[in-house]
This record gives C-alpha cells, structure tokens and sequence, in this order.
C-alpha cells in the first residue's frame, strides 16, 4: 500500500514525551478489559477498531474482540466477518503474521446484532415468558427497537457488558455505530431507563389491565381527543405495551447503573477519533470535555486522514505561487530545463500544490491545537490513498497507532 | 418539495443551503426546512437559530426547525382546531412517550407540517412557496420520515388521522411535486449507502430520486507532463537555480502532485461505482479547500452547483 508520505523532512521535532513509536497503543491499552473507540460519523471509528485490537495482538499474548458495527462490505471481508448474527471469526496469530504484524496474540473480530440485543433485553428482563413474549409481538416494539433515539448504542452497550461479563476475551475492543452525535452512546442507557421508567407510563398503565380506559373523568376529553386521532385500538396496544414495559424497569434501570459502573471503572477506556475536519474536530473536543464531565477515562486521541506534513512547508507554498501566477516561469523552465511546457500544465501545479497546502496548514493549525490541549496521548494516521480495509493495510495502521 | 438526504456528514446541510440559494438568486420564494433542528441550516445560511415559524434569513429564505412537540401543538391547532395544549397536558405527553421512541407519528408531524406548508397559500391565492428545500434527516432515519405516511396508514386503522395521512402520502409520491436528492462522498460506505437508499425509497416509500450530489470531488486531473515538471523541477542538477528562481522549495510538488492523481483517480472510480448503482444523474461538487464553513461554504457549493447547469 502507498502512503501519501512518511518523510518527516523539515519537520520540527516534537518533544520527546509526544512519540509513541509502533504499536505504542497497543503496548499501553493492552491491560484494559474493554477499549471504546468513539467519534463522529465517517472519521474511522470501525477502521481504527480493528486496527487497534490488532495493535494490541502485537504486544501481548492475548484474545482480543473487536466488536464492529456496521463495518464497510470490504472491511468485513478482510475481517473474515460473514454478516449480522453470524459467529465471531478468529484471525489466527499465524495469518496476522502473514499480513506482517508480528502477532503474539490473536483477534477476533464479530459484528454488533442490534435486533437480537433488544430481543435478548426484553427476554432478560421480562418477568415471564408470556410477557416477553407480548413485548416481542407488539407492532410497537417491532418499530422501537430500530428507530428509538440511542437504540444502537443501546445495543451496543448491552453488548459490550455481556461479552466483558462472560469474560471469554482478555480485551474487547468496541466500535460505535454511526452516529450524528457522539454522545448518543454514553447517554444511551440513562435514555431507555428514562423512557421506560417514566412516570407518565405508571400513570398510563394503569393499576388495572383497564389501562387507559379505566381513567378518571378528568381525562374523559383527552381521551375523546386521542380516540379521534389515533383511532381506538392505536391506544390501547399503547396502553398494552406501556405496561409490559413496566415490567421491564427493574432489570434496565440494574443494567443501567451497572454499564456505568463498568464504563468507570479503571478496566475500561475510551479512545476519541477524529479527523482533522472543522466538524468531526469540534465534536471531539466536545466528547473529551464530556468524558471528563462523566468521570469516564479517555486514554487516548487517534486523529486520523492526517495530510503529509511536508506539503504544509511555506517555502514551498511561495514557489507554488510563482509557477501559478507569474507567466514568465514558463519561458524560464523551457531555458534552463530543456523541456517546454504548456502554461496550463506549469499553473496546474502551482495551483494543485496550493490546494493541498491549504488542507495541509488547516491540519497543522488544528494539530498544534489539540497537542496543546490533549491530555492523553494523540495518534496521527497519514490519509491513505489506497485500500485501507485490507489486513495489511490494518497492520499498517496498528504499527502506528 | 426537495428533499436532501445521505449518509451523516456527506453534506446535507451544504447542499441544501447551497440549493435555497440558488432559488432564491433565481427570483423564487424559498422555504428552508431543517428537520433536525441542528441548528446547522440556519447557520449555513447566515443565520442564527431559527425555531417553528418562518423566518427571513435570506433575501427570499425563510427557513423553519422542527421540533416535535411544537410540530404536534400546531398540528392539533391547524387541522383540529384543538386550541393550545394548556389543558391537555396527559395527550401532550402521551404523544411524547409515543413520538419519543415510535418513529410513525413524529415522523409524520415531519412530513405532515411539510406538507401543510406545501398547501398553504397566500392572501392572493397563490401558494406560500415556489419551493420548499428540506434538509432532511439522514439515510438511517429518512425512509421512516418519508415511507411515515404510508406506515401510519396501517398502524393508525381509523380516527381522523387517518384521512389526514392519505393525502400527506398522495403529496409525497408525486413526482411532479415532491422529489428527492442524495448527498455522497467518494467513499466506500457513502456510495453504498447512496445506491442502497435510492432502491429503498423507491422500494418502500414509492419515492423517486432525482438525482445524487456527489460531493468533495477531486476533480483536478494531473498530466503526465505535470508529473514530468514536477520532477524536472527536483533534479539534483538544477536545485539552486530552480530554488532561487521560484522563490521557495519545489520538493512537496512531486508529493501533491501523486496525491492529487490518486484522489482524483479514486474520485472517479466512486462516481463511477455511483452511476452504475443508482438509476437518476449524479451531480460532483468539487472539494472546496478555502477554510470556509457556514454561508461562505454553501455560496461556494451553490456556485459549484449553477457551473454544473443541472
Ligand atoms: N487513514 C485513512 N486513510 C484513508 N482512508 C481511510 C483511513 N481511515 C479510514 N479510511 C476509510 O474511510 C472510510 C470510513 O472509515 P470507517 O468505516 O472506519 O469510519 P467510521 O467512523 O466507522 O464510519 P461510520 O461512522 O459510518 O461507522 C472507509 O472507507 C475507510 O476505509
Ligand atoms: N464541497 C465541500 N468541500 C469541503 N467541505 C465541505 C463541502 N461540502 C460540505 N463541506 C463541509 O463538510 C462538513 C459536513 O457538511 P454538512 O454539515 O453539510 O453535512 P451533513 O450531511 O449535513 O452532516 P450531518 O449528517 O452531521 O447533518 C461541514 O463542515 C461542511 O462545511
Ligand atoms: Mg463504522
Ligand atoms: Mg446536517
């Protein structure tokens, strides 16, 4: 695979303390239970997951999950991962090898099943079978379980405790789904206990299985109101599966506070990626200060896409200029280089230069930014030109991690 | 209508700011509507935050956020003559709970208050807009926005909502008056996604696509004579010389100019990979390197857009 660069010419060295050489990431989350790789949508979450949990196979002799959501059809491929639902694939210490990292451990790689994690919620937390079963049925929850704000980083919490309690992996490595707000995933439990413990629903419910029906007259107009909009049967499946997810609110408010429990504890830490974009960079910032607010420890930054450093040098932005905008270069190159070259071409080159010089000095200024705040180590990954969803690419992306 | 969805952060916003815009240079009276009520339209427009009632950002843009519960407030008060909730506070919050975590009815205040909004004229009789641009959710959540009038259709058998949804559904399957644009990136998942959400709104919604902004394009192309230049300009031989006369360093040329080659060749390869999938033009905007962001970045993408002519 082609790296846009790795010459670090004319680069100012960085203190001493900034360097982490290869798999430095690896060598230092490696003790952790569990790894949460966290940030804004498109930046690499699911990329540096993997590549993580590889970086950790490198440095020690250990099992490690990482659990993908939603990972691009290559990237699976290269994982070896067939689909949602299917079992966990392990990559063997001897093929991580042959992709070139010198493993001592070895990864295994799975894909978050959002429906079977609300499914295998309701089951758990539901008094009896029958009930579950009501719950599973209820046109409702076919709906929530897909579209409630947070339901798949709900799934993916659920997920991530059940496979640190059943404790078959040394570490587990755990993407974030897509989402638009990074924070979706940290609120997400305190949101279901929320909604399914809300006052509203024992007031909805009912003591009685009269549910709604079975009201004072204060609410007689409402009710007349509801029945003309809703029509009479929508409320009283509401009604229904409000009261069935009563039942619930025991289990999921216990599952809540011990998912936090967990998130806090000195066994779990978050690494925020991003790249170097206004947006994705804003949002991170933002999800640092959050953590801390949570009390949840980030221990690491990976900041991803970055542009070679080379292509931010002034001097070279000033010759850029003189091929774009001084007519004369043409004449003087055709001279001294012996080759003539259309105007075109030669202010093509000053102005593509330019362009990435632009980008370039747009990454350093929000590079030296985030060195000058970041309280935990930061990782810079180069913008890849080529496929980074191969294993090698991955192994690539470990070393430097 | 035009809606404007894809995957997060593939330019929604942009775009459909960059389309308001446009309208509006073109003399039309423009509603801006930001489904999620961000806040980020009325930014990309030059304006502060922006809440349930129009409001002039624009020369022509008006622009409006959604918001659940004022989106049910109104909606009570417009169709059912349902005055204000003071005293209804257990359906307010009963529609709460549902709207919350059920997609069918906060979806289709979404696309109910649209809707009205489509319909509504003014005192001369003629219609409140000549267009209304959504900035609609993003690929996740916008078939259920969009498919909503169908689903409430069979989750809400009878009650007056019913008849109000079917002509919410008429309106949003008429190509003649409603349409929708994709946003994408030269990526993997963002193509996919693009190609996949064409099929499914077509599948599932009876929306038609009418087109895919295929943003953040490479478009530079490098000639083999660039790179011979580039290279020409780092002989060993001529490096003073060459130096003294430009004025500074031409070593990151060879540099920029491989990773404008590669990214404009895999810029292509994804448009290519895009009009294979999804059956409707694909529109490329190219990647605007200038710092901008908010208006200046969607006065940029619309005069991408008008030098496309599409
Ligand atoms: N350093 C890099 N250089 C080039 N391409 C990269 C790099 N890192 C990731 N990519 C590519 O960028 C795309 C997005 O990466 P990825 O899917 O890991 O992001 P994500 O944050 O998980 O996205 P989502 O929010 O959609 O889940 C993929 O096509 C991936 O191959
Ligand atoms: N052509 C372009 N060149 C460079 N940057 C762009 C371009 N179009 C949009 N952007 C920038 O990309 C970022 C994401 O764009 P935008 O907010 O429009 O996306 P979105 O799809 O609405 O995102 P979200 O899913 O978060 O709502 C913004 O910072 C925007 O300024
Ligand atoms: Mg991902
Ligand atoms: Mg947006």
């Amino acid at each position: 695979m082609t790296v846009a660069t790795e010459r670090r010419r004319g680069e100012r060295r960085r203190p001493a303390h900034r360097e982490w050489p290869g798999f430095e990431m690896g060598e230092r989350l490696g003790a952790l239970r569990v790894v949460v790789c966290t940030g804004s949508g498109g930046v690499g979450k699911t990329t540096i997951s993997a590549a993580l949990a590889m970086s950790i196979a490198a440095t020690q002799d250990a099992r490690v999950l990482v659990l993908t959501v939603d990972p691009a059809k290559r990237l699976a491929s290269a994982l070896g991962i067939k689909g949602i639902g299917a079992d966990p694939v392990t990559i063997s210490r001897a093929r991580l090898r042959r992709a070139g990292l010198p493993a001592r451990g070895e990864v295994v790689a799975a894909m978050l099943d959002m429906k079977s994690a609300w499914d295998n919620m309701v089951e758990r937390y539901s008094p009896d079978r029958r009930s579950a079963e009501r719950i599973l049925k209820n046109r409702f929850y076919q709906r929530i379980s897909d579209a409630f704000v947070g339901s798949h980083e709900y799934a993916a919490m659920e997920a991530l405790y059940e496979l640190h309690e059943a404790g078959e992996y040394d570490c587990v490595v755990v993407d974030t789904p897509p989402s638009r707000n990074a924070l979706d995933f940290l609120e997400a439990p305190a949101r279901l206990t929320d909604y399914v413990g809300a006052r509203l629903l024992s007031w909805l419910a009912g003591p009685s299985g009269v549910g709604l029906r079975a009201m004072n007259f204060a609410a007689t107009p409402f009710l007349r109101l509801a029945d003309r909009l809703l029509g009479g049967d929508v409320l009283s499946e509401v009604s229904d599966f409000v009261r069935q997810l009563q039942g619930l609110y025991g289990g999921v408010q216990k599952r809540a506070r011990d998912v936090y429990r967990l998130l806090r504890s000195p066994q779990v830490g978050f690494v925020v990626v991003t790249t170097l974009e206004p947006g994705p960079f804003a949002e991170a910032e933002f999800f640092a200060a959050k953590l801390r607010e949570y009390t949840m420890p980030l221990r690491g930054m990976v900041v991803n896409r970055v542009l070679p450093p080379t292509l931010r040098e002034p001097s070279s932005a000033a010759a850029a200029t003189t091929l774009a905008d001084d007519p004369r270069i043409v004449e003087w190159i055709a001279q001294h280089l012996g080759e003539r070259y259309a105007p075109d071409a030669v202010r093509g080159v000053g102005r593509i230069h330019l362009m990435f010089n632009a980008l370039a000095q747009r990454d350093a200024r929000a590079l030296a930014k985030l060195e000058r705040i970041a309280e935990v180590p930061v990782s810079r990954i180069p913008l890849f030109t080529d496929d980074v969803s191969e294993l090698e690419g991955l192994v690539r992306i470990a070393g430097l991690l | 209508m035009v809606f404007v969805t894809g995957k997060g952060g593939t330019g929604k916003t942009t775009v459909a700011a960059a389309l308001a815009l446009l309208a509006a240079r073109a003399g039309k009276r423009v509603l801006a509507v930001d489904v999620e009520a961000k806040g980020d339209l009325a930014a990309a427009l030059g304006g502060g935050a922006v809440r349930f009632t129009p409001q002039a950002l624009q020369r022509g843009i008006y622009a409006i956020a959604l918001q659940a519960e004022e989106s049910f407030q109104e909606y009570l008060g417009l169709y059912f003559k349902v005055p204000r909730l003071a005293r209804m506070t257990p359906l307010a919050r009963v529609f709460d709970f549902i709207a919350t975590g059920v997609p069918g009815p906060r979806d289709m205040l979404v696309v109910g208050k649209i809707a009205y909004e489509e319909r509504r004229r003014d005192k001369s009789g003629r219609p409140a807009w000549d267009i209304i641009i959504v900035d609609a959710a993003s690929s996740g959540h916008v078939v259920s926005h969009l498919a909503a009038a169908r689903a409430m259709l069979t989750l809400v058998r009878g009650g007056v909502i019913h008849s109000q949804v079917e002509w919410i559904d008429e309106l949003v399957r008429d190509d003649s008056r409603s349409t929708v644009l994709l946003t994408a990136l030269p990526e993997e998942m963002p193509v996919v996604e693009a190609i996949e959400l064409g099929a499914r709104l077509r599948s599932e919604a009876g929306i038609s696509v009418s087109g895919c902004v295929l943003n953040r394009m490479v478009l530079v192309s490098v000639s083999p004579s660039q790179r011979r230049l580039a290279a020409a300009l780092n002989r060993d031989s001529d490096a003073e010389e060459v130096r003294h006369r430009l004025g500074g360093d031409p070593a990151p040329f060879v540099e920029s100019v491989q990773l404008a080659s590669q990214l404009h060749d895999r810029s292509a390869e994804y448009a290519r990979q895009l009009r294979a999938g999804l059956p409707a033009p694909v529109v490329p905007v190219p990647l605007e390197t200038a710092s901008r962001s908010g208006l200046a970045m969607a006065r940029a993408v619309a005069d991408a857009l008008a030098k496309d002519g599409t």
